[in-house]
Parts: structure tokens; C-alpha cells; sequence
């Protein structure tokens, strides 16, 4: 059995039969899960500098120069690499004083700092596949994001408290500003207007107060929260389309969660979308108080100015691990970091490589090469590489990085 | 004749495959340069489904190609997966919110007769 590292549910089921250059036969892959596969065998990096192919010492020895030589550095990418690599990589952000940023800055950041806080109660996906009888998809499309997270813990399989699974015993409720593949397979789905989760949430925290709801189909949001109040067991599974709805309001959600909590149990487990985005945010809280968007310059400074979006303008060498930032974020940021001094340590090409100075190819984690990770629910998972190669893992070429400078 | 649309950025599951095996391919830019659009706003602008449609905002400037939507009606509204081509459009102007609008891009919509943007072109645009 192998784990798939292609998103944060991290499947430990996994079998796969190889022939040369492509996947012969595999068990349990979700399509995603396939696509990750395959890149192995397309699109691989080369070591390079400038462009030009070198070998893998020279690369390693060209990026500790630029970023021993960078008055402002900036170091991010990190979730998808293993707790190993991260732990190396946030060494390396206190040897050169520089930026540490992740992908969580823009994406689940904000709720997974309140979950590993203890601000909003969470729990296990076991504990969800075991006694949840109500699962919330808000903003989030797992059918899309997370294609087996409904099969092996939310809505279709049989857990110890819930043997009848979806045909009797959960709900599946879907809030969305569109009819997304999950939302057409559930049991109750409710479309909102782009930014009214506030409104949504206020609702039905009012239904719960006793009072009339003054947003949507007051029937069916009654109905709602009469199914919310009869659970036994929620779990609210908040994905990127709640988090930009409520990005400075999120105590809204705070608030719901706490009255739910209230009536009856329930948790909330944030739809991370890498498979060790939370692992490093776990790293960064124990290392800083902070889960992201740290300086080490002088200390340990966390803020705004030190997120990836925010950074990538200011400083003027950057190390990216494991990301494509210049496919994944606004176009004027991406290309504030094409045009800085970039660093790039990845398995394969991408936009980022292909505008990067240095280019250092590394094995692909989970695949290539073993560690540890944290599950988007924060249960740790081990694996092992499942394909031989020569290729470094991130932890060691940033290791080499750290010895070099 | 334009039209103002608010474009929503999703996850596919099929273009995030393809993204996986290549971001260089056909494949990956025919799944990234696509919008998916309200069957009333495709009228108003004459389009036909698969028709290409320009994009424009302060950021920048885009052709890809409309998708009519069988969903609900949605005037007003479009969606696009997160790529290198949604992301021309999207403001930096973040300040203290650090994300920035992925799910709330304003643009003005035309037909167009322009081919659609290459990932060629978007790299071009990156280094300059």
C-alpha cells in the first residue's frame, strides 16, 4: 500500500503496477490522485542556472550565493514538502534572517490558525466516517478538491456509529454561490449570492435565537437549521469559498460554529488543499506562535508584509520549494517574482522554473522520496518512497543549501 | 458592445489533472482558457457556446473561450478555474486583506475575434 500525496486527505490505500514510463495498473486513485502519478513521468526539471543546463552541484552552490547575498529574502512555498524538509527549510529562514510564507497566507491560513489554536473545535475524518450524521460543504467542492474525502469520511461510507450511511443516517448539506459536482450529489444544497455566507450565517444563527431569518427561502432555512439542531454530530467542512467570502469577518463563523455548538456537537475540519500545508503550519505555530507570514530578521516578526503577496514585491531573491506561484497568484505579483533572484527547488517544470535563475531538481515527495505529513485533520502520516530514484529530497538539497551558506 | 461580469474562480478536477501532467499542454490551456457563462449574458453578446470572448479590466486583457452553462441561471455571473489566465485579471491591490480577489474579478466581456491567449504570450507578459 502506498500514500498519495496529490491532496491533504493523503489516502494510505493506494496500489499501483508500474511498467516503463507510465502507471500499468492502480487501485484506488482518485482522478487527482492519477494526475500526480503520471507527473512523474512528464515535464521533470533539470538542474539549471541562468537558464542554462550545469550539474546539480553547481545549482545547489549558484542558489546559497543569491540568497547569502540577498539583502531581503524570501522564502515560501513549503506545502508540499515533507514535515522533514519544512523543519530544514525553517532553519534555513533563520540563518539568512529572511521571509517564511506559505500557501496558506492565501488560502485556508486564516481558519486553520483558529482550528490549531483551539479557537474552533475540530476532530478527526475517522471521528467524521464514525458518528457524523450531519457534514457541511461551505465553499467548498470535495467532488473536485478532494474527489474520495465523501467516499472514505463524509457522506457515503458505513463508520461505527453510523452503519446505514448516506441512504439513512447522514445529511449532506452543500452551500455554494453555484450548483458545483458536490452540491448535485447532496442531499440539501443551497445557493448563495458571491458574498452573502455572512448573511447565510446570520440567518441561521437568528433561526437559532428563536427569531425569523432575513435572508433566503425562510422555509427552507427553518428546515435547515432544524436539521443542524437534530444532529448528533456536525462537521462543518469550510473550504476557500467561505474564506474569501469572510475574510475580515470571520468571528461571523466563530460565532455560528459557537452556537451550533450550543444546540448540539458540532466540529469544523478547513478543506486544506496541499498535503502538507498543515504540517508546516503546525511547524511555524510551534517554532514562532505564528502560522505563516513570519521575518526573522532580528528576531521573529509576524505580519502582512512578510505574506507571499505582499512580499514578492519587496524582496529581491526568493526560494520557492515545491510551488508554482507564478501560475497560482495574481499576475503583478507573479511577476514581481519572476523578476527577482528566484530560486526554484521542484520535481517538475512549471511557469516559476521556466522564469527562475537557479532550477534544482528534487525527487517527488511521497512518490521519490519518504517523511512524515499532517493530514488536513492533523492526524500524521508516514510514507514511504514507492518509486527508486536518484534524485535528492527537498530536506536534503536544503540541507546542502544550509551547509553551502 | 460589453457587458459587465463578476467572474468566480473554482476548482476542476479535469483541468487540475491535466495541470498535473503538463502545464505546457493543449490540454492544460484549452481547460484554463475557457469561461463558463450565463446562456442570457452568451445572447446579449452574440456569442455561441464556444465562441471566444474578451475579457478586459485595469490589470489586463484576455481572450478565451465562452462555455454556456447548463446550470441555473446565473446572469451577471461567470466562472473560471484558477490559472495563469484568470489570474491576469485579478487586483494586487490586497493592503491589509493579504488575499487577493480571486472570487470577486470584475471585468467587461465582448465578443471577440482574436485568437485565444497562448501560455506563450502570458509568459512573454511575465518578463516584461
Amino acid at each position: 500500500m502506498a500514500v498519495c500525496t496529490g491532496c491533504s486527505l493523503l489516502c494510505e490505500d493506494i496500489e499501483v503496477a508500474l511498467k516503463t514510463g507510465a502507471i500499468e495498473k492502480a487501485k484506488n486513485l482518485c482522478r487527482k490522485g492519477q494526475g500526480h502519478f503520471q507527473a512523474l513521468f512528464s515535464d521533470r526539471t533539470v538542474p539549471s542556472v541562468e537558464g542554462g543546463e550545469t550539474s546539480l552541484d553547481q545549482a545547489i552552490e549558484k542558489a546559497a550565493n543569491i540568497l547569502m547575498n540577498a539583502k531581503d529574502p524570501l522564502l515560501y512555498g513549503w506545502s508540499n514538502s515533507s514535515l522533514e524538509a519544512q523543519k530544514v527549510g525553517i532553519e534555513l529562514a533563520k540563518k539568512l534572517e529572511a521571509k517564511i510564507d506559505d500557501t496558506s497566507s492565501f488560502c485556508q491560513g486564516q481558519l486553520l490558525e483558529r482550528v490549531l489554536k483551539g479557537e474552533l473545535p475540530s476532530c478527526t475524518l475517522d471521528d467524521v466516517r464514525n458518528f457524523a450524521d450531519v457534514s457541511v460543504f461551505w465553499g467548498a467542492d470535495p467532488s473536485n478538491s478532494h474527489p474520495r474525502h465523501l467516499s472514505r469520511f463524509s457522506y457515503y461510507p458505513r463508520g461505527s456509529k453510523r452503519q446505514k450511511g448516506y441512504e439513512e443516517e447522514r445529511n449532506c448539506v452543500v452551500i455554494d454561490v453555484r450548483k458545483s459536482s458536490t452540491a448535485k450529489l447532496c442531499s440539501d444544497y443551497f445557493r448563495i449570492p458571491p458574498g452573502g455566507d455572512a448573511e447565510f450565517a446570520e440567518a441561521i444563527i437568528a433561526i437559532l435565537d428563536g427569531k425569523m431569518p432575513r435572508f433566503g427561502d425562510k422555509k427552507r432555512m427553518i428546515g435547515l437549521a432544524s436539521i443542524f439542531k437534530k444532529a448528533d454530530f456536525g462537521a462543518i467542512f469550510p473550504g476557500l469559498g467561505l474564506v474569501y467570502s469572510l475574510v475580515q469577518k470571520m468571528e461571523i463563523f466563530e460565532n455560528l460554529v459557537a452556537r451550533l455548538n450550543d444546540v448540539s456537537n458540532y466540529k469544523v475540519v478547513p478543506m486544506v488543499g496541499h498535503y502538507n500545508m498543515r504540517g508546516f503550519n503546525e511547524l511555524m505555530l510551534d517554532e514562532t506562535g505564528y502560522i505563516n507570514q513570519i521575518s526573522f530578521k532580528n528576531g521573529v516578526h509576524h505580519g502582512s508584509e512578510n505574506s507571499v503577496t505582499m512580499a514578492a514585491k519587496s524582496s529581491d531573491a526568493c526560494l520557492v520549494v515545491g510551488s508554482d506561484p507564478l501560475s497560482a497568484l495574481p499576475f503583478v505579483i507573479a511577476r514581481s517574482l519572476a523578476k527577482s533572484q528566484l530560486v526554484v527547488i521542484d520535481p517538475r517544470r512549471s511557469l516559476t522554473t521556466d522564469a527562475a535563475k537557479v532550477v534544482i531538481p528534487s525527487a517527488m515527495s511521497g512518490l521519490e522520496s519518504g517523511g512524515k505529513a499532517v493530514r488536513m485533520d492533523g492526524v500524521r502520516i508516514s510514507f514511504e518512497p514507492i518509486f527508486e530514484s536518484n534524485l535528492l529530497s527537498d530536506e536534503e538539497i536544503l540541507t546542502r543549501i544550509m551547509e553551502a551558506i | 458592445m460589453g457587458i459587465d461580469l463578476r467572474i468566480i474562480t473554482f476548482r476542476d478536477i479535469f483541468q487540475y489533472e491535466a495541470g498535473k501532467k503538463s502545464r505546457f499542454s493543449p490540454e492544460f490551456q484549452n481547460l484554463s482558457a475557457q469561461i463558463i457563462m450565463d446562456k442570457d449574458d452568451m445572447v446579449q453578446l452574440g456569442l455561441k457556446d464556444g465562441q471566444n470572448v474578451c475579457l478586459e479590466n485595469e490589470m489586463s486583457k484576455i481572450v478565451v473561450k465562452a462555455i454556456q452553462t447548463d446550470d441555473e441561471p446565473h446572469p451577471g455571473l461567470a466562472f473560471m478555474t484558477n490559472s495563469p489566465w484568470s489570474n491576469q485579471l485579478v487586483k494586487d491591490n490586497i493592503n491589509d486583506r493579504i488575499i487577493p480577489d480571486f472570487k470577486a474579478i470584475l471585468v467587461q466581456a465582448s465578443a471577440s475575434n482574436e485568437s485565444v491567449t497562448n501560455l506563450a504570450e502570458l509568459l512573454e507578459r511575465l518578463r516584461h
